[in-house]
């Protein structure tokens, strides 16, 4: 016997020489194209599909449900964003997805303020936070920043190498870099960028 | 590749060295390649080598399901051509043994993953009752875990029964599509309980072990469904033993330090390797019996119970080309 089907993905239908004779009859034939038959292709492309998501979910992109007020007035609570992770490194300004073990299991999503390198100094007095000296300008945030509950935690800091600091739009209601627990963020703790919001539609904008 | 290779040997001593090897690794990777936080140390050697070590064994596999010898597929009677027959063998009792033992592991993990998932759902009617923040995971897709290990039982059992009864008729691996369609559960499981994970060595080698795992039982099933695949089957079951070999190292790992913790082992990661050991075996049992069977498929005259007339109607078929 000789190897016939070099190719790993063809069936033996398919390697089939044109000019034989098949031996099937009508009813063999019938049989192939019968409800069973039917029923498995089509379960076999729900599981390939459903596999072929998970591993672009996993490698690529994401899809997550923002819970919680940090990120407000850019995302409210419910909002489902797409996550880009391929290739990610992370920038100034860029709202992220990230986990910080010592804070909660659960993935956070925050901005950006400052990466590697970079200094971060907040004035709560005149509501200005400080990157290399250089004032933000900050119109995303939702309102005037108070002095947290917790002190002033970290806010006189150089960022690290292949670390970030993070902050919520909400400044007065977020749990971010400025908290001790959380404080400066490595970059592998980052999942990846938000880059849209996909629901609900009123809310439909890139990031 | 030479003709002396045909067989299930070179598929056996290939998957079982590569999965060693990679279990090996993932050993060395868990002492070595990650910082004290959790987080994978950049560059690190023997996260290289076992990446490395992953590609080339997919490679070689690729290239041995490509030499595989294939016999012309079998005709069943009153069917068209159908690979199904390939399953068969009668007085060979390693693949039954492995389809029944894999079915009795996945039944084991039903006891473990449904209080965990009733156990977290209870938590979460809980925190919703007292109007506080819920847990983020209600354990509604463990307790669906659970039910999928039952329905992989099943359809194991039926594989290792079919695998018993040869020559009845060609109904072969259908069953197959039932630990299939479980596998799409505990994927989503898998990914939700590591959603939030940022270290992809932590879970991605599970997930990539359980959709090879669904591939392959569904190929499995494809065998009797007129839609065969049978190089892509061999390919995804090789794979599948190597990823879960791969995978089980880090469900052991998890375990021994939760006990070293003084936790209960009776936990996912308990379910996972449990459901990891059975799709293992079930690889394994399809190595042993589809090689040496694709090459020379049992002619139904050589196996007891098959229907005279209907035998008579397959010898008439070519078996090789």
């Amino acid at each position: 016997m000789e190897n016939q089907e070099p190719n790993l993905n063809q069936t033996p239908q398919e390697s089939a020489a044109p000019n034989q004779p098949s031996p099937q009859t009508g009813a063999q034939a019938r049989k192939d194209s019968s409800a069973g038959r039917e029923l498995y292709l089509n379960v076999r492309v729900l599981v390939t599909m459903m596999a072929l998501f998970v591993l672009l979910f996993t490698f690529v992109a994401r899809v997550i449900v923002v819970s919680g007020p940090s990120m407000q007035n850019t995302l409210f609570g419910g909002d489902l964003i797409l996550v880009w992770s391929l290739g990610y490194t992370p920038k100034q300004g860029d709202v992220v997805v990230l986990t910080q073990e010592s804070y909660q299991e659960d993935s956070i999503v925050k901005r950006v303020i400052a990466t590697e390198g970079q200094r971060v100094d907040i004035d709560y007095d005149t509501n200005t936070v400080y990157v290399d000296g250089q004032a933000l300008t900050e119109d995303y945030i939702k309102e005037r920043m108070r002095l947290p509950g917790w002190g002033e935690g970290v806010n006189h800091v150089v960022v690290p190498e292949g670390c970030i600091f993070v902050m919520g739009d909400n400044r007065n209601n977020s749990a971010d870099s400025r908290l001790p627990h959380i404080g400066i963020v490595d970059n592998r703790c980052v999942i990846g960028r938000g880059v849209l919001v996909l629901f609900p539609f009123p809310h439909w904008k890139g990031l | 590749m030479n003709k002396s290779l045909s067989g299930r040997t070179p598929w056996l001593i290939c998957t079982a060295a590569a999965a060693l090897a990679a279990a090996a690794l993932r050993r060395w990777q868990l002492s070595s390649a990650f910082e004290a936080s959790g987080l994978a140390a950049p560059g690190a050697q023997a996260s290289v080598i076992l990446l490395c070590v992953l590609l080339i064994t997919g490679a070689w596999f690729i290239l041995l399901a490509m030499y595989q010898p294939l016999a012309k597929r079998p005709m069943a009677p009153g069917q068209a051509h159908r690979w199904d027959l390939v399953f068969l063998d009668a007085g060979d009792p390693v693949y039954p043994a492995l389809a029944v033992l894999a079915a009795f592991l996945a039944l084991a993990a039903l006891p473990v993953l449904l209080p965990v998932g009733l156990t977290q759902w209870k938590l979460y009617q809980a925190a919703i009752a007292a109007e506080v923040q819920p847990p983020s995971n209600n354990g509604m897709l463990t307790i669906a875990t659970a039910a999928g290990a039952l329905l992989s039982a099943l359809g194991l059992l039926q594989m290792g029964r079919d695998g018993l009864r040869p020559g009845k008729r060609g109904r072969g691996g259908f069953s197959a599509a039932l630990p299939g369609v479980a596998g799409c559960i505990w994927l989503m499981e898998s990914f939700r309980a590591h959603a939030a994970n940022p270290v992809r060595w932590d879970y991605a080698p599970q997930l990539l072990a359980i959709v090879c795992g669904m591939m392959f039982y569904m190929d499995f099933a494809g065998m009797s469904a007129g839609a065969a695949r049978p190089r892509r089957l061999l390919w995804l079951a090789a794979m599948t033993a190597v990823l879960s070999a791969l995978s089980m190292v880090s469900a052991v790992s998890e375990l021994s330090a939760l006990s070293a913790a003084g936790a209960s082992i009776r936990c996912a990661q308990l379910g996972d390797l449990l459901l990891l050991l059975s799709q293992t075996l079930a690889a394994a049992g399809v190595l042993w019996r589809l090689p040496p069977n694709l090459e020379n498929p049992p002619k139904p005259r050589n196996i007891p119970g098959a229907h005279p007339g209907r035998a008579q109607e397959i010898q008439e078929e070519p078996t090789h080309e």
